[in-house]
């Protein structure tokens, strides 16, 4: 493989993402359930940006960011909305994060959703930018 | 704890970091920019792509989107599940040799029984027939590929992970395995508190989430990626198989998934799909075998379909009334949802219901037996050739008869009531699954190895693989079927019955006949494995592309045409011609 071009571009048959998308998907469910919030988080980061890297690379979305966006805000606003269902009030306290399963649970689909929605925005801002 | 946390928190930071960095260095993200006169990139554009297919190494194998590669990946996995469920079989057999339990603490008996079924199941029935259907389905009806390549390969890379939760338990030292039973019945799976459980749990749904993206491949392809000389009349058996398997597995497996999940609910967050108060244990079962038993079709069908393409090849004669093993196939896949409470006569419900479905489940063997008789019909006046893979077919239909006949009985309900939950139950469904379903992946390994490898088995060999499987099949699970009669419960660590109860003698004997069966049948496995490995690393190169001499008997189908048009454009690159667009590892 030259340095010119990328792993897809020059093999008709290969891409890196199935096996992240994969990968992804495996820890986000064990981290989203079981209640490991590093792995969820960590779990849906690489799920997301997997799935927004495979569906630019076999030509659905033009650029990677939009899909890393919406995906984003979709999950910030299913964390959110599970929040709001079955978290009363007076239990969204810090001390509660942890002890609370469906709070860090919840909290853990908001800060994946965030941090993929504000690099998708920042990604897409940055390339405007340059261009 | 919180250290532990920051720790993990630290290494997954890494671990993310590292992997960005893999794919940075893997792929450049800028090329897949529209160029400015042109459309999208999409997998196919050629414009875009270099000459070759697959990167070299390593790489290939974790990169590759090729259906061909893909299959290898799946057939290298069950044949290591295969292994490791095999082990956990002898294991339990060798256990059961004397009254008291012999080798090791009921717990880890439990836990072995447990996964054995799992991982026979998901990790080696399932992925062993997607193996055979993704190197051969495109193959067969004259595709490039499959219709979503990328999907394919995320539906193989989701099983390492779905096997590693699944086996957890015993790996992880910290961590104590299930004791469920393959079929996990609640109340017993809410109530074990192993943590084992949860992770077998999601490693089941992964699983089953694979199974479905590949089901859906599956359909599509067969239905849009069909050569042009290839419409339904002329479809291949194997083909008609998959898509109706396919078709059921799209139908079961969401409904799986969703009961795992509630399974899961119900143990960690207070829910109570499954309790006394709630749905009920029962729904359990109902939703469980709703999927179940179509399970067991999802299972058999395509390894019939090897069956119905694999024996006429040696039987130099056509499949006979190929149109009505068509027909049979779907007839077996509509009947498969309404049977699932034979599962279930003596749980208490509603006679009735029990009655319709003992109807339907009687029904279901008059496809069966179609399939049955077409199998010997075809042989019938044919110019046998006893090969490997014409002797596991063989060995199918026989084993296929002795398993389908027992099921009869347990479809009865008078039957079934004193039989269920006994060996013969086990007796039963081993007989399908290992003596027809590993009967049938076993001949198509044997008649499909020249494709796969480039190299010819060693025949003595899988003779004597089929022998030592063909008689330990038979020793082990009839067995089976004389402990059922005996009133061995299944299920049990250890069996010191009080004489009034059972004859315990008679059982231990019956118990140790079984276990001398596992024996041969682990020999046969040893020589299997020995012989796959061996062969594929320094077998006799095939130098034909005919290697069965099917094109005597005018019965070479598009699988062995195609591997003749690979040898030419191999032979043609070490004759100094233009290098071929396939990319071919093996030393020719």
């Amino acid at each position: 493989m030259n340095e010119q071009s990328g792993l897809s571009d020059q093999y008709k048959r290969a891409s890196p993402w199935p096996l992240f998308v994969a990968l992804g998907l495996a820890l986000s469910e064990i981290g989203v359930f079981v209640g490991v919030f590093p792995v969820a988080v960590f779990g849906l980061l690489l799920f997301g940006g997997s799935v927004a890297g495979i569906l630019t690379e076999s030509g659905y979305t033009e650029r990677p960011w939009s899909a890393l966006v919406a995906l984003g805000a979709t999950l910030a606003v299913a964390g959110v909305v599970l929040i709001g269902w079955q978290v009363p009030v007076d239990q969204l306290t810090l001390e509660n994060f942890g002890r609370n399963g469906i709070l860090s649970r919840s909290l853990s689909l908001v800060a994946a959703g965030l941090t993929m929605a504000v690099a998708g925005a920042v990604a897409a801002a940055v390339e405007q930018t340059k261009h | 704890m919180a250290g532990e946390q920051l720790a993990l928190t630290v290494f997954m930071a890494v671990l993310l970091v590292a992997i960005v960095a893999v794919l940075t260095r893997l792929e450049d993200w800028r090329s897949y920019t529209p160029l400015a006169g042109g459309g999208g990139v999409g997998y196919g554009d050629e414009a875009t792509h270099g000459h070759e297919e697959k990167p070299g190494g390593l790489v290939r194998w974790l990169t590759t989107v090729d259906h061909k590669d893909i299959g290898i990946l799946y057939g290298t996995f069950a044949i290591i599940s295969f292994a490791v469920g095999g082990i956990m079989a002898f294991l339990i057999r060798v256990q059961l040799v004397v009254p008291s339990g012999a080798i090791v603490e009921n717990a880890f008996y439990n836990s072995i029984m447990t996964s054995h079924g799992i991982t026979m199941l998901f990790l080696f029935g399932t992925p062993i027939i997607a193996a055979f259907a993704n190197y051969f389905i495109p193959l067969l009806i004259g595709a490039d590929d499959m219709a979503f390549p990328r999907i394919n390969a995320i539906a193989f890379w989701l099983l390492p992970p779905a096997a590693l939760l699944i086996w957890a338990g015993f790996f992880v030292p910290t961590i104590d395995p299930a004791q469920t039973a393959w079929t996990m019945y609640t109340p017993l799976s809410i109530e074990q508190s192993m943590f084992g459980i949860d992770l077998m749990l999601l490693g089941l749904h992964l699983s089953g989430v694979s199974a479905t993206m590949g089901a859906i491949n599956f359909i599509a392809t067969i239905f849009t990626e069909r050569g042009e000389d290839v419409n339904w009349a002329t479809l291949d058996i194997f083909s008609w198989t998959m898509l109706t398997q396919s078709g059921l597995i799209l139908f079961a497996f969401p409904l799986l998934g969703s009961a795992l999940i509630m399974l899961l609910l119900d143990r960690n967050l207070g829910t109570t799909f499954f309790t006394v108060g709630g749905g009920g244990p029962v729904l359990w079962q109902h939703l469980f075998w709703f999927f179940g038993h179509p399970e067991v079709y999802i299972l058999v069908l395509p390894p019939m379909g090897i069956i119905s393409y694999v024996l006429p090849k040696f039987s130099a004669r056509k499949l006979f009334g190929f149109k009505f093993v068509v027909y049979s196939t779907l007839a077996i896949g509509v009947l498969s949802f309404g049977v699932w409470a034979h599962h279930m006569f003596t749980t208490g419900i509603d006679p009735r219901l029990r009655a319709s479905f003992m109807a339907v489940s009687l029904a279901i063997a008059i496809p069966s037996a179609v399939k049955t008789f077409n199998w010997i019909t075809t042989m019938w006046n044919g110019r046998l050739r006893m090969t490997a893979p014409m002797l596991f077919c063989i060995g199918f239909i026989s084993n296929f008869i002795i398993g389908g006949v027992t099921g009869v009985f347990l479809a009865s309900i008078p039957i079934d009531l004193v039989l269920h939950d006994t060996y013969y139950v086990v007796g039963h469904f081993h007989y399908i699954v290992m003596g027809a379903i590993g009967f049938a992946a076993f001949a198509g390994l044997y008649y499909w190895f020249p494709i796969f490898t480039g190299r010819m088995y060693q025949r003595t060999l899988a003779k004597w693989h089929f022998w030592l499987s063909m008689v330990g099949t038979n020793l082990t699970f009839f067995a089976m079927l004389v402990l059922g009669y005996l009133g061995m419960p299944r299920r049990y660590a250890s069996y010191e019955f009080d004489g009034a109860i059972a004859p315990l003698a008679q059982v231990t004997t019956w118990h140790q006949i079984a276990s001398l069966g596992a024996l041969l049948l682990l020999a046969g496995s040893v020589i299997l494995v020995w012989n796959l490995v061996q062969s594929w690393l320094e077998g006799p190169v095939v130098e034909t592309g005919d290697p069965w001499n099917l094109e005597a008997d005018n019965m070479k189908g598009r699988d062995f045409a195609w591997f003749e048009q690979k040898l030419k454009r191999e032979r043609a690159i070490t004759d100094g011609g233009e290098e071929s667009s396939e990319d071919d590892s093996e030393p020719r």
